[in-house]
């Protein structure tokens, strides 16, 4: 690939507007113009399934069937209704991110992000009133981006692969209103940039505007899905940071790497307003986590327990004997050691929550792990396809 | 040939599954894509008829702030969707009309203003 293909510019555009509505909705600009940036989106998606249809149909055909899904489903799981989408209510009513400030309804965890929420609130003032249904739909737009970013790196039959990856994987999270599908997705896109930017094609892109600006996005966008994805973001950023210092490379690369840590702003005042207005959900983090980590940490049962939530399901195992294959058929050191770093990584945060969760052992990880579990298979499903890509190619 | 063989097989796969999560994993209902941009749209299959109940009779009544019942409060599910439910109505421990369960006793400061099937406003 030598110049930037249509699918991704229109992937930028894309995420750039989500991100856009909810810099609206944080600086409390008149609706007109959120429903405005909501238009533009709308019109973006319209040139992208009819400037030629025929490039890319599959996604084209697929989402028309998601978006008649989700516009046919309820409301009715948990998450969905009483985190994702009654912040989006309050979004709507209130007119602002902020509105969050006076902590009302604290079971519904006003310290999460608020991105998705907020591309919501603008289908709901599209509408002029709020519905159970319609502003759903915003949790599957935003999986526009990412998908079609990837389009011109895995062409043809490989895409195929990758959408029947992401149905596998994914399921029911592109319509139901949860956002771990999203931070799932959005954590291997942006797994992804890292890794083409800094590992496979440094020359090529390091020069381009265009680059940083999608990458900044997404990994905003990342951040911003849930709190997770702050985590997700500093393991990508500390794996390049530990194989160019294994390289010797980390001067060459360290104003790059510092560029796109501007990512981390948006969250980062985010974080900052719920801490200073006192809204940090503070069930997780207090004087109890080491005191949980402590009474857990030395019993191999836990351990035992943890693996048997977040690795003995079909999704995980599929996916890392599918990795598995790959790297066997074409024997990519650096990818492997790329995607290898981030993962171990993520793994052991994932040890150190469940070890310290102040709730009840068995239910925290009977009531996420398979959801965690999904960033996990995603990455490593996705990975492996790059992997038999470029073997491919070759 | 192999190349146009395999994305018809990945073609159809993902016919499948896509027809796998629409059939099983979705909770579609038709009534709801008939008119998905009512504002009623989809409420009978997102919460029980208990909360809402609760919206229309606080929207009947004019009610901007609410109050449960202790019986009420102790319903996770109940609490939980009636808050969000009934958003922008906004539960305040000091509103002095109280919603309670219909069959629970109200206390003798109260007096009923709306029974419904499931719920009974009350002013104390």
């Amino acid at each position: 690939m030598t110049s930037i293909s249509f699918h991704e510019k229109i992937a930028l555009i894309l995420s750039f507007l989500i991100l856009n509505n909810y810099l609206f909705l944080s600086l409390s600009f008149p609706q007109l113009l959120i429903k405005i940036n909501f238009l533009i989106f709308l019109l973006t998606v319209l040139i992208f399934y009819f400037k030629n249809f025929l490039e890319n149909p599959f996604l084209k055909i697929f989402f028309l069937f998601i978006i008649f899904i989700s516009l046919g489903t309820p409301v009715f799981e948990w998450d969905a209704r009483s985190i994702w989408l009654f912040h989006a209510k309050r979004i709507f009513f209130d007119g602002s991110i902020f509105s969050v400030s006076d902590n009302y309804a604290k079971f519904s965890q006003n310290d999460l992000p608020n991105l998705i929420p907020a591309f919501s609130a603008s289908l709901g003032f599209l509408l002029g009133y709020w519905n159970e249904v319609f502003p759903k739909l915003s949790f599957s737009l935003a999986f526009l981006p990412p998908l079609i970013f990837i389009y011109p790196f895995l062409k043809n039959t490989n895409y195929l692969i990758f959408l029947s990856i992401i149905f596998f994987i994914i399921g029911k999270y592109l319509f139901s209103g949860w956002a771990d599908g999203l931070l799932a997705v959005y954590f291997g896109i942006s797994a992804f940039l890292m890794y083409i930017f800094f590992i496979e094609r440094f020359d090529f892109y390091r020069r381009k505007t265009f680059f940083y600006l999608t990458a900044i996005c997404f990994f905003s966008s990342l951040t911003l899905i849930k709190n997770e994805g702050v985590v997700l973001l500093l393991i990508l950023f500390v794996t390049v940071f530990l194989i160019k210092i294994y390289k010797g490379e980390l001067k060459k690369y360290i104003l790059n790497i510092a560029l796109l840590l501007l990512a981390f702003l948006p969250i980062v005042m985010w974080k900052f307003f719920c801490f200073s207005k006192g809204i940090a959900y503070s069930h997780f983090i207090n004087t109890n986590t080491l005191f949980n980590l402590l009474s857990r940490i030395t019993d191999l049962k836990n351990y035992g327990q943890i693996s048997y939530f977040l690795f003995l399901n079909e999704k995980f195992l599929i996916s890392l004997v599918f990795l598995s294959v790959s790297f066997w058929l074409n024997r990519n050191m650096q990818l492997f050691r790329f995607i290898f770093i981030a993962i171990i990584m993520y793994i052991i945060v994932l040890f150190f929550v469940y070890l310290s969760t102040p709730y009840d052992f068995y239910w925290q990880l009977n009531s996420t792990a398979a959801r965690v579990s999904k960033t996990l298979s995603f990455s490593l499903a996705f990975f492996g396809l790059y992997n038999l890509n470029n073997y491919r190619i070759r | 040939m192999t190349v146009k063989k395999t994305k018809i097989l990945f073609f159809i796969i993902c016919l499948l599954q896509l027809f796998y999560l629409f059939n099983f994993r979705s909770g579609f209902r038709y009534e709801i894509i008939k008119d998905p941009f009512n504002e009623n749209s989809g409420i009978t299959y997102a919460v029980s008829n208990e909360v809402i109940e609760s919206k229309s009779i606080l929207k009947r009544n004019k009610i901007v702030h609410f109050n449960l019942s202790k019986g009420l409060k102790e319903d996770t599910y109940f609490y939980q969707r009636s808050i969000e439910f009934n958003y922008p109505t906004r539960i305040n421990q000091s509103s002095k009309f109280i919603l309670f369960s219909i069959n629970e006793d109200i206390t003798s400061n109260c007096k009923i203003i709306e029974t419904g099937r499931y719920l009974k406003l009350t002013q104390c």
